[in-house]
């Protein structure tokens, strides 16, 4: 038996890959046909976290660090090599059915809706394929319509929605049976600001009013410390961090970086943080704002003379991530 | 109790599945009735073209007239049970894991058996050569002056099972290749059930007897219609038992059950890097 005081508990939890490796030379096709070349691609090491009931819980990572693996794990679609994983209380991969009951799945890149049918027959046929009670499936339908808006995409059909749409009657349908968790993964890819924030808030609002857990998945940190409270982050297979978002940035500081475009041959004369780049007037700076405030930083750049555009932008996760490592290699 | 309630659910599951296919078929009527007049001309020509064979030569290979109409009236029913029950990639379950779909599926709170024999129903769109199979049926059967028994009607329908079933193993057992090789193996389903369609109605009366036997046994195209058919006229050739087809069906059955298990085991091991967004659900 699992213990059950967690929604989701992994423990020790490895799951490795393989891939073909090849080149175009004669040599490694011929070599291929009788051992192919295989290279081992390790997506969760030793891996363990859990997530209590109630919880948002932020699953971060760069691209292929293994947070879709982890979802899949998590919901029963693959087997880990070792360790242990429980999800309310249930093992994903012995007791797959009875927990599709109680999970909600939504990859971003992927749709459940019925293509070829208006949106109101998808939910209809997710009535009856999780046996949804009639009650239970109109109080959810009169609440995820009116809260996410989507009343007027009901009768229209799934291929003629646009991804904003489809992302949120998806978003919809996967609440249909009540889950009591919900796996994310990259739910806000590809949205405009406008959808981004509609699902944002709304999940906000299920996690606080409903209880609902939620794990969500992304690489912008932006869109994770919009929602979460707390964020995992993974890399190499790893739980790099797992922590509120200030600890995080207490720990890495608040690295942002600057992009100031000149005009023709002036050099900025400034001295904010770290010069990455420069290239064809356009120079990128790297700077933590716990050291310098938003407030000192534009004052600097106010009076810089020949400034053409600025841009400010969070840190990409793969520099959170190396900063977390230096921090620790420091230690 | 606990039959009773599985069964009441499958009874849903297939009734969404109609409900469904009714709907597309009345939002879009003038292309489902194209596409269902496509499908009957497509499946009477191949039939066709071998009764009018009969006609001319005055039977095939000791079969008469009749009897071809017979065959091909077996056959173009089991052909219609396959198009009503196998829209949507369930029989042809390669594109499914080729596709790296199955996620779909096990998003789902039933087990794949369920899922997959319920999903792809489309009685609207898809009986129509179901019924002209029976139509044809009934036909043959009045000009042959059967005599129609209670168990020649149960050794009827055991056959049509043994020959669906033959059809649904050999996919999933040749499909259980995508889940080693998704890209390559993605169409061997359609490739290796359609790519000998042909050979499926073709009475074999008269051929040598080694081929005879190799369509009964290797590739097994003879139990499709040629062998059950032959059974059912009362005259099972080769001197094999007439319970053959149906211990054919189930052996082969029990390997593909166990090789696609060890197919899914690996998937669920070794996980798909590929996924294409199309062809799970129309």
């Amino acid at each position: 038996m699992y213990p059950t005081d967690f929604a989701v508990k992994l423990t020790h939890v490895t799951k490795s890959f393989t891939q073909w490796q090849r080149d175009n030379t004669g040599q490694s096709l011929v070599r291929n046909l009788i051992k192919p070349e295989k290279r081992t691609i390790v997506a969760l090491n030793d891996a363990s976290f859990h997530v209590r009931e109630g919880e948002f819980v932020a699953y971060a990572g760069p691209n292929g660090a293994g947070k879709s693996t982890t979802m899949k794990l998590l919901s029963g679609m693959l087997i880990p090599n070792s360790g242990d994983i429980s999800v309310l209380g249930r093992s994903p991969q012995k007791e797959r059915i009875a927990l599709m009951q109680k999970l909600g799945i939504l990859f971003g890149n992927r749709t459940e809706l019925w293509w070829d049918h208006p949106v109101i027959q998808s939910f209809e046929w997710k009535k009856v394929v999780w046996d949804i009670p009639d009650p239970v499936y109109q109080q959810n339908l009169k609440m995820v319509t009116e809260l996410l808006d989507i009343v007027p995409l009901l009768k229209t059909f799934a291929r003629e929605l646009s991804l904003g749409q489809r992302m949120r009657a998806d978003l919809a349908m996967m609440l249909l049976h009540s889950p009591r968790i919900i796996l994310l993964d990259e739910p806000t890819l590809g949205l405009d600001v406008v959808a981004k924030r509609q699902m944002i808030d709304f999940l906000k609002k299920i996690n606080k009013e409903n209880g609902v857990t939620i794990i969500v998945t992304s690489h912008d940190m932006d869109d994770l410390e919009e929602m979460a409270e707390r964020i995992l982050m993974i890399s190499d297979g790893k739980i790099a961090f797992d922590g509120g978002f200030q600890e995080l940035r207490n720990i890495t500081g608040n690295l942002t970086r600057i992009v100031v475009a000149m005009e023709d041959s002036l050099v900025p004369q400034i001295g904010i943080g770290r010069l990455l780049s420069s290239e064809n007037g356009v120079y990128e700076y790297d700077i933590d704002l716990t050291q310098l405030p938003i407030k000192a930083l534009l004052g600097q750049l106010s009076e810089v003379e020949g400034v053409r555009d600025v841009e400010i932008k969070k840190a990409p996760i793969e520099q959170v991530i190396a900063g977390l490592y230096r921090d620790w290699s420091g230690k | 109790m606990a039959v009773k309630n599985k069964v009441l659910r499958i009874l849903k599951l297939f009734g969404i599945s109609a409900r469904m296919d009714l709907t597309w078929l009345l939002r879009d009527t003038k292309y489902a009735i194209a596409g269902i007049t496509a499908d009957i001309i497509s499946n009477l020509s191949t039939v066709s073209g071998i009764y009018l064979i009969a006609l001319r030569f005055n039977g095939i290979g000791g079969l008469n007239t009749d009897e071809i109409l017979f065959m091909m009236a077996y056959s173009t029913i089991t052909t219609g049970l396959f198009i009503m029950f196998g829209s949507g990639n369930n029989i042809h379950i390669s594109r499914i894991i080729g596709r790296g779909q199955l996620e779909h599926l096990f998003m789902q709170p039933l087990s794949l058996k369920v899922q997959l024999f319920t999903s792809g129903f489309t009685p609207f769109t898809g009986g129509s050569n179901f019924v002209v199979g029976c139509i044809m049926l009934i036909i043959a059967m009045q000009r042959l002056s059967l005599p129609v028994t209670v168990w020649w009607v149960i050794f009827l329908i055991a056959y049509i099972l043994a020959t669906m079933t033959i059809i649904v193993a050999r996919a999933y057992l040749v499909s259980s290749a995508a889940f080693y090789a998704p890209v390559a193996a993605e169409e061997i389903s359609s490739a290796a059930i359609e790519g000998t369609w042909l050979l499926s109605t073709f009475p074999l009366s008269g051929m040598p007897s080694i081929i005879q036997v190799s369509l009964l046994t290797i590739l097994p195209e003879g139990l499709m219609a040629w062998f059950p058919s032959l059974c059912l006229l009362g005259r099972a050739p080769l001197n094999f038992t007439e319970y053959y087809p149906l211990a054919f069906a189930l052996i082969l059955s029990l390997i593909a059950s166990y090789v696609f298990r060890k197919g899914l085991n690996y998937y669920v091991k070794k996980g798909s890097n590929r996924y294409v967004p199309y062809g799970f659900r129309r």
